[in-house]
């Protein structure tokens, strides 16, 4: 395949090499991923049947350890928060990372700075951002002081000015933080693909008298279609799986009053604090049927936009 | 690469009335403004981080941008008192990454282009396939992945240890993802050309293709980098003697129980933070300019 | 046949060979002739036990020059590293064991058991706190770690901001409400408390509640003294003179105390290190807990060193680990006062008296294998209380169903 002459043989041998080319270029990623990844999945799927402990296998469950998962009402709560951080956390993501590309990509001078300093809430140290965030939403906090100089009196909330710590206002505090430490990482996904709109497209657009947002809507937009659909699914897979800003600012235990538990955070306590293998082994499994279950949603909803289908 | 192919911003060159030029002129000024202020306010953490490096461990709990008695305790300490020293654990960091980086561009790449343009039976549901490996959290992976690297022998204190742990981060579903969306909004006829000249399906893509897709690559690149150069969770379960250990690891070593050593921590941040600023400075070009049109033409 | 016994038999050595491990129970053990390397694991708290640590290493190579300690310290989340480990059957030698997780590993079966050693080889265990000791005592009464140190929880108070408020620091219960209700007719918020079970159970055993029987075998949750002492705790909260540190902006009470938002505050000796070294210009003091109803009470913390059941080195680990326990390594451990001596026979470093003494009262921190879906369940209700959303007879019904799911598992 590597620099073999195409013969000039029938049209069926040309789709076989291509076919071959096609499944050797992603031979080494494919091996890799069944070995380090899908397999774990497997293993664990296996282990879910069972009572699963540090050492090994003590008694075979059957469907109890799932049964047990759909019973408990911390579970309940993990997948309500998880599922409430990502359907208000995704599109905030997205559109901030659009805007921010777009922006980007338009403005003239100090392109090049505004760039950088978009994308470094990604980088900065994350220990940095979460201890100043923290900080500001502490009730003696940055916001707190904010609030008070327009007159309102945030330890008259029914938090108490206590963004974090309160379970009514705990998981939209980090809402904020994740949605702002991410919008570097969607402006990048959205600037390569932006960079691929080749300027004739906008000329063209000038020609027929557009102007600068009806342009964005009925061309941008839509041809950045196979951006959209990149970002929407990692970003919900990746939220789907929101553990560290839980972990961080609501400890193991998802305090305050589970309003940080999540489904991920559950699946830790079970292997590291539980150490029931098992358990996690089937909360993982139930995990990836809900994720997977969305990415396929998001398939069908995107999927007429996902050119390779066409070819 | 100069910044003027791709996207202009039409505003800027169509001619307009003067009253409309006037407004727009405020218009700039007022969403400049607003981009300064959003910044200043992202470079709020990493002047706290800074300002904190030169700080006292007891000032260092206020937040003042400016240290009352600005010290270097704190990069004395973490240059002194980390186990290993600071630069084995800077060049540890630095081979993990950099190997992780070049696999991820390099298979990401490949791979990308043949989901997106080879067509080979089952080749949809292996790209969900390897979606489905983004599906799979880290905790839940632990274990198995750790008994296999046991097995392999890859869970040691020797140099086996990189093998190891550049296998858990040598390609990751996201790399293959970008790379694919990218190479689908390019033109399908692109590598036609070149194969029409009797070109192989890698020498098209990496003749043809690959040139063309420097910013997916950039980006590719640098998520790559900045993922491996901050990764905790895989160097602190797989990677076994401290002489292996990567930054995280180390800024660990001045957080505890209840309190943080906040200069040396901070110190470590400001010395981590650089190489990522820099590969992000260096692969900024690559986010100019873009397609150039004349690989269209024909 | 005459062969086939000759198989057998050498067969039969081999396994009892394999089952005795690589030690010789019983017989003659002589520590002169062991050498070979060891590994030791554990985490490190501030940078005075890495010191510490390190010197105590020093002794033990001076009294073993035979025997390397290869020291591979976990970085960060010690249960996840080490859990990895144990399932791979590549434990360290020797590691910490948290009391709190201590029955889980004991019963997982990752932990080797030591009583047979101590008799066999003459280790005194007598000298160690029983508080602490039995926190390692598996249900089958085996003891499968030395407790290498120990921490109680006591109060500490500003006298400074106490005096000018011409308050003197409360010895009962009764005494808190009453110095909470003076601070807060002056402005000052009296106490910071936390809102989780390891600070809370403290004033619980103060008024002769208690989480479980005797025997470990039911919750006792239900019976008096629990909500009492609830009560009373969530009435500080309620009356006002005490905050939680997240409400003071502070992320555990030891910052409120050095930041002077709350001049009461009830922590362990892990408070020293910090508090010199963050806010060495905080004048504070230690006095034993409050008086309950049912007495004096608090909580003891404590650590083991335990030999992990897979363990290619038993004999070398055995050494270190009677070293690290004994009298002389955990002299050389606790001089410094980065930690408390869990052996009678060790004398208190200064100005830790009050928390030495209060190992004479203290109830172990450590209870039953799945205890830390006990320790959230009541955390969680805790604070949803606090906030609104349920009150001590919900804290006490979340926590007594999840302790006696626990209680019933096999």
């Amino acid at each position: 395949m590597l620099g073999i002459r195409l013969g000039r043989g029938s049209l069926g041998t040309e789709r076989a090499q291509e076919a071959l080319a096609g499944y050797a270029f992603i031979a080494i990623p494919l091996a890799l991923f069944m070995i380090f990844n899908i397999g774990s999945l497997f293993y664990s799927l296996y282990i879910s049947f069972w009572r699963w402990e540090i050492l090994g296998p003590t008694d075979f469950l059957g469907l109890r350890n799932y049964q047990f998962i759909l019973r408990d009402e911390i579970f309940h709560t993990a997948v309500k928060n998880s599922v409430y951080y990502t359907v208000i956390v995704v599109p905030i993501q997205m559109a901030l990372g659009l805007t921010l590309a777009v922006t980007v990509n338009q403005i003239w001078r100090g392109r090049s700075f505004f760039r950088a300093a978009f994308y470094f809430p990604a980088i900065a140290s994350s220990a940095a951002i979460t201890v100043l965030f923290i900080y500001i939403l502490a009730p003696d906090g940055l916001l707190n002081h904010l609030l008070e100089l327009i007159g309102v009196v945030p330890l008259s909330f029914h938090n108490r000015g206590n963004w974090l710590g309160h379970s009514d206002t705990a998981l939209n505090s980090v809402i904020g933080l994740n949605a702002w430490t991410t919008s570097g990482t969607m402006m990048l996904y959205y600037l390569g693909s932006l960079q691929a709109i080749p300027s004739e497209v906008y000329e063209a657009a000038k020609v027929d008298g557009a102007g600068g947002w009806t342009t964005f809507r009925r061309i941008t937009f839509p041809l950045l279609a196979p951006a959209h659909y990149l970002v929407a699914v990692v970003s919900v897979i990746g939220a789907l799986q929101l553990f560290d800003q839980a972990y961080i600012a609501g400890g193991a235990d998802g305090n305050p009053n589970y309003a940080l538990m999540t489904i991920v955070l559950y699946l830790y306590n079970a292997t590291f604090r539980q150490f029931e293998f098992g358990y996690a082994a089937a909360v993982g499994i139930v995990l990836f049927i809900i994720i997977f279950t969305a990415t396929l949603i998001q398939r069908r909803f995107f999927g007429s936009s996902d050119w390779a289908s066409s070819r | 690469m100069s910044d003027t192919t791709a996207a202009r911003p039409l505003t800027a060159v169509e001619p307009l009335p003067d009253d409309n030029r006037s407004r727009r002129r405020i218009g700039r000024i007022v969403i400049y403004a607003i981009l300064i202020l959003y910044s200043l306010i992202i470079f709020l953490p990493f002047l706290w981080t800074l300002s904190t490096s030169f700080k006292t461990l007891p000032e260092s709990l206020q937040l003042t941008i400016i240290p009352r008695e600005p010290t270097t305790y704190g990069y004395v300490k973490a240059w002194t008192q980390l186990l290993p020293p600071l630069p084995v654990m800077f060049l540890n960091s630095a081979i993990i990454a950099a190997i992780a980086t070049l696999t991820n561009v390099f298979l990401g790449a490949l791979g990308g282009y043949a989901f997106a343009r080879l067509r080979f039976p089952g080749r949809e549901a292996l790209f969900l396939l390897v979606l489905g490996t983004l599906m799979i959290p880290d905790q839940l992976r632990l274990v198995p992945v750790y008994q296999i690297l046991v097995n392999l022998r890859l869970i040691a204190p020797g140099p086996e240890n990189y093998v190891g742990i550049s296998l858990i981060f040598a390609i990751s579903a996201t790399s293959l993802f970008i790379m694919r969306q990218f190479f689908l909004t390019l033109p399908f006829d692109l590598e036609e050309s070149a194969r029409m000249d009797g070109a192989g399906f890698f020498t098209a893509f990496w003749r043809v293709l690959l040139p063309l897709s420097r910013p997916a690559l950039a980006v590719v690149a640098i998520m790559t980098f900045q993922g491996t150069w901050n990764g905790f969770f895989w160097p602190l379960v797989i990677l076994q003697a401290p002489a292996h250990w990567t930054l995280p690891l180390g800024l660990s070593q001045f957080r505890f129980q209840y309190s943080a050593d906040w200069p040396p921590l901070m110190a470590m941040d400001v010395i981590a933070t650089v190489p990522i600023v820099l590969l992000y400075l260096f692969f900024q070009r690559y986010f100019v300019g873009g397609l150039s049109a004349g690989a269209v033409k024909g | 046949m005459r062969r086939w016994l000759l198989v057998a038999a050498s067969l039969a050595l081999v396994v009892a060979q394999a089952c005795g491990g690589s030690s010789s129970s019983g017989g003659n053990f002589d520590p002169a002739t062991v050498s070979g390397t060891v590994s030791l694991s554990g985490w490190q708290a501030s940078p005075e036990e890495g010191a510490a640590l390190k010197t105590v290493l020093d002794g033990f190579k001076a009294k073993y020059p035979k025997i390397t300690v290869d020291y591979q310290p976990v970085a960060g989340d010690y249960a996840a590293a080490m859990v990895a480990k144990f399932s791979a059957h590549q434990p360290p030698d020797v590691f910490y064991v948290n009391a709190e997780v201590a029955p889980d590993w004991i019963k997982q079966g990752v932990l080797h058991s030591l009583d047979d050693w101590a008799g066999s080889r003459s280790f005194d265990t007598s000298q160690f706190f029983p508080g602490y000791l039995n926190a390692f005592k598996g249900a089958d009464g085996k003891t499968y770690g030395y407790p290498k140190d120990g921490n109680t929880l006591a109060m500490a108070y500003n006298p400074d901001i106490l005096s000018a408020a011409g308050v003197q620091p409360p010895t009962t219960f009764d005494e808190m409400t009453s110095v909470g209700a003076a601070l807060k007719a002056k402005g000052i918020t009296a106490y910071s408390l936390s809102s989780t079970l390891d600070r809370v159970l403290a004033f619980i055993y103060a008024d002769g509640g208690n989480l479980l029987s005797a025997d470990k075998k039911s919750s006792a949750i239900d019976k008096p003294g629990f909500k009492e002492a609830l009560n009373f705790y969530l009435n500080l909260f309620k009356m006002g003179y005490a905050k939680t540190p997240s409400d003071f902006g502070v992320d555990w009470s030891g910052k409120a105390l050095g930041e002077k938002k709350a001049p009461i505050i009830f922590e362990g000796g892990w408070l020293d290190s910090y508090m010199h070294g963050t806010f060495p210009n905080v004048n504070y003091k230690w006095m034993e807990m409050p008086k309950g109803t049912a007495g004096k009470a608090t909580l003891a913390f404590t650590v083991s060193y335990s030999i992990g059941k897979d363990s290619a080195h038993m004999d070398a680990a055995w050494l270190l680990l009677t070293y690290l326990t004994g009298k002389d390594g955990m002299k050389i451990w606790t001089q410094g006062g980065v930690a408390l001596p869990s052996r009678k026979d060790v004398a208190a470093p200064a100005g830790k008296e009050v928390l030495v003494s209060s190992a004479a009262f203290a109830h172990p921190w450590s209870f039953i294998p799945g205890f830390s879906k006990v320790l959230d369940a009541f955390n969680n209700a805790f604070t949803g209380a606090l906030q609104g959303n349920g009150n001590a007879d919900t804290i006490i019904a979340k926590t007594k169903q999840t302790l006696d799911a626990q209680l019933n598992q096999p």
